[in-house]
C-alpha cells in the first residue's frame, strides 16, 4: 500500500532568512527576533561601558567617550536606534494584534473573502511609515550632532 | 499557568520599555533636534543626571524592565529547541541568576553616584 507522506513545510534553520510561502509577516517576525537579539547584545556592552568605566572616574570615562565618538561607532549607535524603533513599533503591533484591538469586525466567510492577515496589512504599512519617520528623525539628529 | 504570567509580564515590560527607552533615546540622540544643547554623554552632563533622583529612578526602572524583557525573550528563543525538563530547569535558573547579577551590578552605580 502506498504510504502518504506528510507535506514537508518545515523550513528548519533556513526559515531564519527564507520565509517560503509565508508573506511579509514572517519577515517582520525574523527581523523582530534579529533586532531583539542585537539589542540584548548592545545592552550588555552598554552596561559594561556605563558601569565599569564610569566608576573609574572622569579621565577613564572621557578617554572611552573619545573612542566611542569614532564615526564607525556612531554608525553602530544609529543601527541600535533603528533596531529600537523597529522592535518597539513591531512589538506594539504584535501586542495590539494579540490582545484583539486591531482585528476588525468578524465578517461571514462569503466569497471573495479576505483573510485576517490581509485585513491587517494596512496596519503594517502605517507601522513601516512611522518607523521610517522615526529613523529619519534620528538620522537628522546624528548629522546635526556630528558623526 | 506560569508561562502565561511570564508572557503577560513580557507584554507589560515591552510597553514600559517603549516609554522609558523612548525618553532615554530622546535625551541621548534627539538632544540637538529638541534644542537641549550640550554634550549628553559628557562627564558633567552625566554627573548632573546622576545627582538627580528622578533620573536614577528612571534608569533603574529601565534596567529592571529591560533586563526582564531581554533575558526572558532570549529564554523563549532557547526554549524553542524543546529541551528536556531538566535542561529547561537549568535554563530557567540560569536566566534568573544572570538577570539578578546583572541588575545588582548595574544598579549599584547610579545608587552609589546618587549617594556620594
Amino acid at each position: 500500500m502506498k504510504q502518504i507522506q506528510p507535506r514537508q513545510n518545515y523550513l528548519g534553520a533556513s526559515g531564519w532568512v527564507w520565509a517560503g510561502k509565508f508573506k511579509i509577516e514572517r519577515y517582520l517576525y525574523t527581523l523582530h527576533r534579529i533586532t531583539g537579539l542585537g539589542l540584548l547584545l548592545f545592552v550588555i556592552i552598554h552596561l559594561v561601558m556605563t558601569t565599569v568605566f564610569r566608576i573609574q572616574g572622569q579621565d577613564v570615562w572621557e578617554s572611552i567617550m573619545v573612542l566611542l565618538h569614532n564615526p564607525w561607532f556612531k554608525v553602530g549607535e544609529y543601527l541600535v536606534v533603528v533596531a529600537f524603533s523597529y522592535h518597539a513599533l513591531n512589538g506594539l503591533r504584535l501586542m495590539l494584534q494579540e490582545l484583539g484591538f486591531i482585528m476588525g469586525k468578524p465578517t461571514p466567510p462569503i466569497y471573495p473573502w479576505k483573510d485576517a492577515l490581509r485585513k491587517k496589512r494596512p496596519v503594517i504599512v502605517v507601522m513601516l511609515v512611522v518607523i521610517a519617520i522615526l529613523c529619519a528623525l534620528f538620522l537628522v539628529d546624528f548629522f546635526i550632532g556630528g558623526w | 499557568m506560569r508561562a502565561t504570567y511570564l508572557w503577560i509580564l513580557q507584554l507589560i515590560t515591552g510597553a514600559l520599555i517603549a516609554i522609558l527607552l523612548g525618553i532615554h533615546l530622546a535625551l541621548m540622540h534627539l538632544d540637538d533636534t529638541l534644542g537641549a544643547g550640550g554634550e549628553a554623554t559628557g562627564w558633567t552632563a552625566m554627573i548632573n543626571r546622576a545627582g538627580d533622583g528622578l533620573f536614577a529612578a528612571l534608569y533603574i526602572a529601565l534596567l529592571a524592565v529591560g533586563l526582564y524583557h531581554g533575558i526572558n525573550g532570549l529564554r523563549g528563543i532557547v526554549l524553542e529547541t524543546s529541551p528536556s525538563p531538566r535542561t529547561e530547569r537549568i535554563i530557567n535558573w540560569t536566566s534568573l541568576v544572570l538577570g539578578i547579577i546583572v541588575f545588582a551590578g548595574a544598579a549599584y552605580v547610579p545608587v552609589a553616584l546618587l549617594v556620594s
